[in-house]
């Protein structure tokens, strides 16, 4: 049980800063998705965290106690590698063991815990196989038993199902997730795929270069993504942005698109703040939700069918843009799509910060 | 179409195999012949000869029976014992020291690695410069001990012998070394992280996750030194010849002897065939544990 607080807290490997800066609070027994392209620092804050490395600057806190001089053997803290970094020389029963064994506790103790962990992760057949030759899915569940058994407030996963082939995927993001519930640990989770982050995290903190770019509920942070990073980085796919000025005619205020022409009028409250932040801005809505009608017109470059729906590419050069639609829509390729963002969907973002502009 | 090509490869790889029967299977042969006889170089007669002083199984019934080779064969073992297990144990200290980053650390690195280049010959005779009883080693003791020390390092036997496994010790600690910082660098950095945070200290670390990674190459290594220092010669016999008498006379030291000074060549064929079979067969043994 413990919460973990970041504050202020700098990475830097020689003249490369890692981590610009973060500060960023998870509460007990939350699941927190750390999100970003790679190289983004969601692993170094993860090390730090851990005590794999150490902080430049900064502090954290598990449940308010300042963890710098902990060594990572004695916070607390279960970790389940990108790779698993599973004992391969030894048995899953050894596997589990390691921990409860490496700190001395007594014989029966380890055999009961090591027990119930192996029945709860459903290895109870599997206990004196050699690990070297298990199948990825079981590993998993071995790496997770191994930290899990330790009964650590914090849990922290790099990565788990980056190894994993689609299919399997799908199934363990709902095993893990069940698992958090089981063991109702503080979760940190790194990943560079958003619909796991979205699927399994109660929260997410969407990371680039080094900064903390957003966090918030994955319906937040798909709704209202705080800057132009995390529009573009969450969504499949991503956000269309387009750039334009805005125009005032009696009263109502749209979008010059330039070459596109003019957008939809916007609502009272975006046209405050597109006024409020004078200047160009980025008009922004979510390809899925348009619907067809005479609004925007831009010609079908190129179809993507994807099974459930069918994503096309608009326009050509700067002006782009997708939008997915039914499979049964009807369209012409070449032609002119006419489409309407949705009032409601669209988001703007000034053209020279990439902040989101909020109405208010 | 595959007749063909394997016939090709036969033909072009057909100079090779006929350098290697005559360098491995040639000198083998005609070991095993002259073995067989009495031949001398000074009988007067070409090795061809040799069959005209046959005596079959008589050399090979006279190893049984020679007691300074036994003896020669057990200073060999003793050199052995001592010498790999210190070299093992230094090497792997100073490797797991280099797995750590300090400052002058690459000096240090080559430094250490200086002496296995060193010409065996040369390290001979410096050991036999720095062990005479005016030499540097005595001064060193005086100075340590405050009163002067006169031992003479290569007259005693027993001495003779620590001196010649301390320059054996020194020239080939940094194969060890070497040999081991590369298993440790093999040892995968996230099976020791995962062991710490799991909260394993150094040494519980160290015997559970590296020792039994380092399992292959820790016999590798041994292996090697162990066939090696069965071989020791040139250094040792720099330093003290085989002597005080036959005080640190190894199995390569008698052979050499034998042949150069006793030129009983049917003999010495003799003693080096069945060392051959000998280290064959416990080298095979020793593969096939390293293998299960």
């Amino acid at each position: 049980m413990s919460t973990i607080h970041l504050e202020n807290l700098v990475k830097r490997f020689g003249p490369f800063t890692a981590l610009k800066t973060m500060d960023l609070t998870i509460a007990d027994g939350e699941f927190v998705a750390l999100l970003g392209p790679s190289g983004c620092g969601k692993s170094t804050t993860m090390n730090m965290i851990a005590g794999i490395e150490r902080p430049s600057e900064g502090r954290i806190l598990f449940g308010g106690r300042d963890m710098a001089g902990v060594p990572m053997g004695r916070r607390g803290v279960g970790f389940v590698f990108q790779n698993y970094a599973i004992f391969t020389h030894m048995t899953v029963r050894q596997n589990l063991a390691y921990g409860l064994r490496a700190t001395r506790r007594p014989a029966d103790e380890v055999a009961r815990r090591v027990g119930t962990m192996a029945e709860l992760l459903q290895l109870t057949d599997l206990m004196d196989r050699p690990a070297a030759g298990l199948s990825v899915n079981i590993l998993q569940r071995v790496a997770i038993g191994r930290s899990a058994v330790m009964e650590p407030a914090i849990f922290l996963l790099d990565e788990p199902l980056s190894n994993v082939d689609a299919a399997f995927r799908a199934v363990m993001r709902t095993e893990l997730k069940q698992l958090q519930r089981t063991f109702r640990q503080t979760m940190v989770y790194v990943t560079h795929d958003q619909l796991e982050a979205m699927t399994m995290a109660d929260r997410i903190a969407v990371m680039d270069h080094g900064v903390l770019q957003q966090v918030g509920t994955p319906l937040e942070i798909y709704n209202n993504p705080a800057n132009l990073f995390v529009a573009r980085f969450i969504g499949a796919p991503g956000m269309n942005l387009l750039r334009g000025r805005p125009v005032e005619t009696a009263g109502a205020m749209s979008i010059d698109l330039g070459e596109l022409g003019l957008t939809p009028t916007l609502t009272p409250e975006q046209s405050a703040a597109v006024r409020a932040a004078k200047g160009e801005v980025i008009y922004g809505f979510r390809p899925e939700q348009v619907s067809r009608g005479l609004g925007m017109a831009m010609p079908v470059n190129f179809v993507e069918r994807i099974g459930a729906r069918t994503i096309l590419h608009l326009g050509q050069g700067k002006d782009v843009a997708k939008v997915v639609l039914e499979n049964d829509a009807g369209f012409e390729t070449g032609k002119d799509l006419h489409f309407l963002p949705l009032p409601s969907a669209v988001r703007l973002f000034d053209a020279a910060s990439g902040i989101a502009l909020r109405g208010h | 179409m595959k007749d063909e090509s394997a016939k090709l490869g036969f033909r072009l790889t057909l100079p090779a195999q006929v350098l290697v029967l005559f360098i491995s299977v040639f000198p083998l042969l005609m070991q095993l012949y002259i073995s067989l006889t009495d031949w001398s170089p000074l009988s007067g007669q070409s090795w061809t000869q040799a069959w005209t002083m046959w005596n079959t199984f008589a050399n090979y019934s006279d190893v049984i029976h020679d007691s300074r080779l036994w003896a020669a064969l057990g200073r060999t073992a003793l050199i052995m014992a001592v010498c790999v297990p210190v070299e093992f144990l230094l090497g792997l200290g100073l490797a797991t020291l280099f797995m750590d980053d300090f400052p002058g650390k690459r000096v240090a690195y080559s430094i250490l690695i200086m002496p296995m280049m060193v010409v065996p010959a040369v390290a001979g005779y410096m050991f036999y410069m720095l062990f005479q009883s005016g030499g540097p080693v005595n001064d060193i003791l005086s100075r340590l001990l405050g009163h002067p020390v006169t031992l003479a390092w290569l007259s005693d036997p027993r001495l003779a012998l620590v001196a010649v496994m301390t320059a054996d010790i020194w020239q080939w600690t940094p194969l060890m070394f070497l040999i081991l910082l590369a298993g440790l660098v093999g040892v995968p950095d996230d099976q020791i992280k995962a062991a710490t945070l799991l909260g394993a200290g150094p040494v519980h670390r160290f015997i559970t996750i590296v020792l039994p990674r380092m399992k292959a190459i820790i016999g590798i290594a041994l292996a090697i030194r162990v066939i090696e220092c069965f071989k020791i010669f040139d250094t040792l016999f720099i330093m003290t010849g085989g002597g005080p008498g036959v005080a640190t006379e190894t199995i390569s030291v008698y052979i050499y002897k034998i042949a150069t000074q006793d030129l009983i060549w049917g003999y010495v064929a003799a003693i080096a065939l069945v060392i051959l079979i000998v280290l064959s067969i416990a080298c095979v043994w020793a593969l096939k544990r390293m293998a299960k």
